[in-house]
């Protein structure tokens, strides 16, 4: 059960994510969102949007400042949505 | 400590109504006071308090979905405050000592702050964390302004106390990091609270975010009230009835000093929203104007761009900007198309054009310059590129079809101010013609602290701040055309050059004076930094490794991506005195990339 949630939140990411950033690279768990995808500002904050309006979470902006790869933001939202 | 405060202040009918859910419904500060409206006119901050306090007003904070979290009057703050001051004096600091606080969108951040003041402390606000992938840089960042504060005390939030704990363990002036919670329980000292006097400190204002050379505007009390009084008495004109909405950063001067400070001084209410919370639902903030029927907002034109760009055409019909008399426009330069594409796509939801106030300011002097004339919308002027360029002259464009650029007014100077604008060689210019903006006046720093090398380069003989600004005086009103090359403008933010120079001389490929960093910008004025490396690396995995490395790191300080170009050593220009020249390099890259559409006449040259 855990693990198709994890699955659905990583699937949905990398969806957006190649939509977002319109390009050619495979985007997988490891892919880095800074120098892989060059995520600007305004991308990051509707792929924010998009994240809190279909997972019904809140990211708090001082966990970003840890997250790097697709993997990382993944972990981030299923933490928020599924632990404690 | 607010979450109490909120309950206390809830009224009692509320209080004690049953209710299934154990949430207690807040009621926001009221806009009209009980109290007579001052404006301005005290002689410290502290004082402007007490006098608030005897009202009913005060500051109230909104979560990302719009509902009212905790409410702060104006009287609640005097009291958290003078509590938390007894805690701050059992560390028995001199008079002065700085504290820095992480300065999110929460009334601990603001009792914090006038706990400080109390207590005869120097309060500064730190950023929060803003980038993807900045936790080390970030750190990096807030160590930089602990030790150049020299720091006696470092407080935040619990999302943000675990960054200031790595910041502050290789900080050697920093004597305790904690919690409010965690100050609030520390052994308090009875003490009589003594008044502040108008010649000291109010408090630090960082303006950039150099780990190397962090920069600390000081301002003092006196600085301080002269410029809230010129900003609520002749740049808003603020009347009983006024009410302000505030999503802008409280550690920004625009932020500080417009938002909570102003506010404060005139015994206004403000609702606040979370910095994070308007970039992602722009929408949040027009909301909070409409329901509350605020007066007074003011955002960057970045802020305005994102309501443009986010809001949907279908929320607009809930919308009623016609109460909005005064929206400031400041922080960066503005170009009036920004302007005009809010103004058309919110017209429908009663925003009035007419309320557009350009205004333009900086931290070195506390926070406002000039103000434009409230009621008559954003004034500009169109003139000749040719002459511009040329001449460095803004001449009125005389026959249409000729290639125009367009400037914004940003009005007149605040009592007790004067700009002037100078050439190269520091001689004064007539109208119309473009140079260094300088400023001198009642509300300039005293200097940056601890840093008299920055501070000789900003305050010139006779007290004259050199803004960094270039532009022209026209009829007695200020025109921006540009900044210098050592800032870079991307998206509303203000990056020096130098830090990104910086971080790429931390690379162990990189050696001192061999990287410059300048901004190109598109016809649609976008702006893209470009990072130009003298590089001996040879191999492609090298080079590669050192680009992606590079664009990271700025990215990860930033939050903006940038080009970077490796050339061959002795490429970039310099100076008679080996310093490099980011003009020329600049134009270096122009002439190698062929961008052909670049204005040069912003820059008269490297500071």
């Amino acid at each position: 059960m855990t693990e198709s949630n994890y699955n659905e939140i990583t699937s949905l990411l990398c969806d957006r994510l190649s939509t977002l950033t319109n390009s050619n690279i495979e985007i997988t768990p490891d892919t880095n969102l800074i120098s892989q995808l060059s995520i600007d500002s305004i991308k990051l904050l509707n792929l924010i949007m998009e994240i809190e309006d279909t997972f019904d979470v809140s990211i708090p902006i001082n966990a970003l400042a840890d997250v790097q790869t697709v993997r990382e933001l993944a972990d981030l939202v299923y933490k928020i949505k599924f632990a404690s | 400590m607010s979450s109490t405060i909120t309950k206390l202040n809830a009224p009692l009918t509320q209080a004690f109504d049953f209710q299934p859910s154990s949430e207690i419904q807040l009621t926001p500060t009221p806009t009209l006071n009980s109290l007579s409206q001052r404006l301005a006119g005290f002689d410290t901050l502290t004082s402007a308090l007490e006098y608030a306090a005897n009202g009913t007003t005060g500051y109230n904070f909104y979560d990302a979905k719009g509902n009212l979290r905790s409410v702060l009057p104006y009287s609640r703050l005097r009291a958290n405050a003078r509590a938390l001051a007894q805690n701050l004096a059992g560390f028995e600091l001199s008079r002065g000592s700085r504290v820095a606080i992480i300065a999110d969108t929460s009334p601990e951040f603001i009792e914090l702050f006038f706990a400080c003041r109390y207590a005869g402390l120097v309060p500064f606000a730190m950023p929060i964390p803003v980038n993807l992938g900045s936790h080390a840089i970030y750190v990096q960042q807030l160590r930089g302004m602990l030790e150049s504060s020299q720091a006696s005390i470092a407080l935040a939030n619990l999302d943000y106390i675990s960054f200031l704990e790595e910041a502050a363990a290789k900080a050697n002036h920093v004597q305790w990091v904690g919690t409010p919670g965690k100050l609030s329980e520390a052994p308090s000292k009875d003490f009589n609270i003594l008044p502040n006097l108008p010649d000291e400190t109010a408090y630090l204002q960082f303006t950039s975010g150099s780990t190397r050379t962090p920069r600390g505007v000081v301002i003092t009390e006196r600085a301080l009230m002269s410029n809230l009084q010129g900003i609520v008495r002749n740049g808003l004109q603020i009347r009983p009835t006024d009410r302000s909405a505030s999503w802008l950063p409280f550690y920004h001067d625009m932020g500080l000093v417009g938002l909570v400070l102003a506010p404060m001084v005139t015994q206004i209410s403000v609702d606040y929203l979370a910095t994070r919370d308007f970039a992602i639902r722009p929408l949040q903030w027009l909301r909070l104007i409409s329901r509350n029927r605020c007066t007074v907002a003011f955002s960057q034109p970045f802020g305005l761009k994102l309501c443009t760009l986010r809001v949907r055409e279908s929320d607009l019909k809930e919308l009623d900007l016609n109460c909005w008399r005064a929206a400031g426009i400041g922080a960066e330069m503005i170009r009036p198309d920004t302007l005009r594409n809010f103004a058309e796509k919110f017209a429908s939801a009663g925003f009035d054009k007419n309320a557009f106030l350009p205004c333009y300011g900086l931290a070195e002097s506390t926070l406002a310059v000039t103000f434009s004339p409230l009621g008559e919308g954003c004034k500009s002027i169109q003139v000749d590129s040719k002459t511009l360029i040329d001449k460095k002259m803004a001449a009125r464009l005389q026959a249409d079809g000729r290639k125009q650029n367009e400037f914004v007014n940003c009005g007149r100077p605040l009592p007790g101010h004067t700009v002037k604008i100078v050439d190269e060689e520091g001689q004064q210019l007539s109208e119309k013609m473009v140079g260094s903006v300088l400023v001198q006046g009642d509300s300039l720093m005293t200097g940056y602290y601890n840093n008299p090398e920055e501070t000789n380069k900003a305050l010139k003989a006779g007290n004259w701040l050199d803004t960094g600004d270039i532009g022209f005086l026209f009829e007695g009103d200020l025109y921006i055309t540009g900044r210098r090359t050592d800032v870079i403008i991307v998206n509303g933010r203000n990056i020096r050059a130098q830090d990104i120079e910086e971080l790429a001389e931390q690379q162990p490929e990189v050696r001192s004076r061999e990287a410059s960093a300048f901004g190109i910008n598109d016809e649609d004025g976008t702006t893209t930094i470009v990072l130009v490396i003298e590089c001996r690396l040879t191999t492609v995995t090298e080079r590669q490794s050192l680009t992606t490395r590079l664009q990271q790191l700025v990215y990860m300080a930033f939050g903006v991506n940038c080009v970077v170009e490796l050339v061959p050593p002795h490429t970039l220009p310099r100076t008679s005195s080996g310093k490099l020249s980011r003009f020329a390099a600049r134009q270096g890259y122009i002439q190698r990339t062929n961008v052909s559409s670049q204005l040069s006449f912003v820059e008269s040259g490297d500071r």
